[in-house]
């Protein structure tokens, strides 16, 4: 039975965290938690997630979870799995998941990840992209998107904030031959919920890669999250797809894509921007959109 | 030693105005300031506060004030019943709302209006240092002015001043005659005076719900005594997310047509599904733990869910979706 907004779960996993109103990896977070049930075993590294999810006096999870070292996601990841299993609980008894941020996941996190996918240890990964070091306060990460203002890639009259692209994490780990690799968005939650229960039953190493705007750190309203999170698919910025068997997926191709003008005019921090940093911008979706298409079969359109 | 208690919410710029009073106060070389804010990894939106202590040596207790002689709210929603424990006898509270207050020591300025209107945004932190300046023989007008320049970016300067100025003219025309008795030397505060003893209740039963529908397990956490045991409960759900919204979501139950998008997409899950009309189900909202972040207001396809503003008599629905 697929999962959707009437037949989930009603349990509330993760409840009375302190994350900013509108924070889109909470939702991720939430969602995830809601098909993995209250037996997954969650960790998660330094970032906005455990920063408001474990304080002192208060436990957001309801289910077990433990923070990590900020690089070490995925082999504590490793650990877990293997002492569940030593426990007899694993292989089936439960999901073992982590929760990392982009920084997280991109940057210093990424030689424990390999190592997990190396080992093809069973255990579900995701990274929820907020494209930037947002607990400690708007720093650049290697997702990152080209154009956005942060703390380290402030942009001024003369320069657009950051001038590198988002790193293809989505390509890397299905280059390592992972059993399931996916992009989601929370601004399509039944394609994330599909995803989630589809990797919650594979066994093996799989990692999801989920947009998750932030209010805060992109600049918009706490009430255009969703919104933000379909606008950065429909324009082509992100994509939905997955890798399972050796093949890749496109779930969702826009035959034409919405106007990226406007979704970027809708953050402050593209504020910057000229019109032709736009259309670099454009010129470089399209080349994404053309790697992409050769890779994948198109599942709709 | 003059304490100022500012209350505000993440983003509102208390921490700023804390420290401009600071600096403000110790142009004088002969005295000295302290300002600091205390804040958990709570993010924007939520209940802050901030300090700032003056005195004519320096300061050594850098812990937070309990009572002070004037204390501010930026934002009237934190205003609670409660508020006199706070307050030093001859002490004054600055709240930031429209409407005047009845009790006298509570002086009301339209803050977030003035800011409004000569700042061209709501971010009334600067407004009250000007009635700070009009009200207390501490600071003058001309060292807030010097505190602004010596703190605040320079492109910032010349509104706040005509903020600050504005605010000093507005409260300097009807503030009482008698200026703060606590601007002296005021007597310490022995112990904990407002402090409401709250036994412990013993520790919830381990035993796991069936299903695990949030609920609060314990309201006797007492963050302020943490600093002096070692032995707290802590666990899943001790404690509401109370004093985060500025609006609240209302659902119009006889319109809502029970799809679910709001309860799918709340970072915060505190939407949830009740028994409607006949065989249909509804929404309702934790409003214990609910942000007012406003998602659900947005996603609803019918357009039942109004954002309200919260705490005050005005009940002008601001639906989010024009
Ligand atoms: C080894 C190490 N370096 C730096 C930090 C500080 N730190 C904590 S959270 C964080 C940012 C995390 O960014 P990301 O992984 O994208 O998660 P987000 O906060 O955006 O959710 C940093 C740099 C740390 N905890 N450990
Ligand atoms: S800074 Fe962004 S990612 Fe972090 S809690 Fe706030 S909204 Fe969420
Ligand atoms: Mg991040």
């Amino acid at each position: 039975m697929s999962v959707n907004a009437r037949t989930m779960s009603d349990d509330e996993l993760f409840y009375g965290h302190k994350a900013c109103p509108g924070c889109g990896g909470a939702l991720v977070v939430r969602q995830a938690l809601k098909v993995l049930g209250k037996d997954a075993v969650a960790a998660l590294p330094a970032g906005c997630m455990s920063a408001t999810g474990f304080n002192f006096p208060q436990l957001a999870f309801a289910n077990n979870a433990m923070i990590t070292p900020f690089a070490a996601t995925a082999s504590v990841l490793s650990g877990i799995e293997a002492g569940l299993r030593a426990q007899g609980i694993k292989p089936d008894g439960c999901t073992v998941v982590g929760f990392a941020g982009d920084g997280g996941t991109a940057d210093i996190g990424l030689q424990a990840l390999s190592g997990a996918i190396d080992r093809n240890d069973d255990v579900l990964y995701f990274c929820y992209d907020n494209e930037a070091y947002m607990n400690t306060g708007i720093q650049r990460s290697s997702e990152t998107p080209f154009g956005a203002s942060t703390t380290t890639t402030p942009a001024g009259p003369s320069h657009p904030g950051c001038v590198t692209g988002k790193k293809d994490l989505f390509a890397m780990v299905a280059a390592q031959g992972i059993p399931y690799a996916a992009t989601a968005s929370i601004g399509y939650p039944n394609d994330l919920l599909k995803k989630v229960e589809k990797a919650r039953d594979i066994r093996g190493t799989r990692f999801i890669h989920v947009m998750a705007p932030c209010p805060v750190g992109w600049g918009f309203p706490s009430s255009d999250t969703i919104a933000l999170g379909k606008g950065i698919v429909d324009c082509g910025l992100w994509y939905l797809a997955e890798y399972e068997d050796g093949r890749f997926t496109l779930n969702r191709d826009p035959g034409r894509f919405a106007s990226v003008a406007d979704h970027l005019r809708s953050q402050s921090r593209y504020r910057a921007l000229t019109d032709a940093d736009i259309v670099t911008i454009e010129a470089h979706r399209d080349q994404v959109w053309q790697r992409l298409r050769q890779r994948c079969s198109c599942e709709s359109s | 030693m003059l304490e100022v208690i500012w209350h505000a919410r993440g983003g509102q710029g208390a921490f700023t105005a804390a420290r401009v009073l600071g600096a403000a106060a110790s142009a004088d070389p002969d005295t000295f300031a302290l300002a600091f804010p205390t804040f958990g990894p709570e993010r924007r939106g939520a209940p802050m506060r901030a300090y700032t202590k003056i005195a004519a040596r320096p300061i050594g207790d850098r812990s937070a004030s309990r009572r002070a002689a004037i204390v501010v709210y930026l934002d009237d929603t934190l205003f609670a019943d409660g508020w006199e424990d706070e307050l030093a006898e001859g002490g004054v509270v600055l709240l930031n709302s429209k409407v005047a207050h009845p009790d006298a020591r509570v002086v009301t300025v339209d803050g977030s209006g003035l800011a409004a209107d000569i700042l061209g945004r709501a971010i009334p932190n600067t407004v009250f240092l000007g009635a700070i300046a009009a009200l207390c023989d501490a600071v003058t007008l001309e060292n807030v002015e010097e505190g602004i320049r010596a703190t605040m970016p320079a492109k910032l300067h010349e509104r706040n001043i005509a903020v600050v100025r504005a605010a000093y003219d507005l409260v300097a025309g009807r503030a009482r005659a008698d200026a703060l008795p606590c601007c002296s030397e005021a007597a310490p505060i022995e112990g904990a005076s407002g402090e409401k003893e709250r036994e412990a209740s013993s520790v919830v039963s381990a035993e796991p719900p069936a299903r695990i529908i949030p609920q609060l397990q314990e309201l006797t956490v007492a963050p302020e005594r943490f600093a002096r045991s070692t032995c707290f409960q802590g666990g899943h759900l001790v404690s509401k997310n109370a004093g985060w919204r500025s609006l609240r979501p209302l659902v119009d139950q006889q319109a809502c047509t029970g799809c679910f998008n709001c309860y799918l997409l709340c970072p915060d899950g505190t939407i949830y599904k009740q028994p409607g009309a006949g065989s249909s189900s509804t929404v309702a909202i934790d409003y214990d733990f609910c942000k007012g972040c406003g998602i659900c207001a947005k996603a609803c396809p019918a357009h039942c869910i109004a954002m309200v503003e919260e705490g005050g008599g005005r009940d002008e629905a601001l639906h989010i979706r024009q």
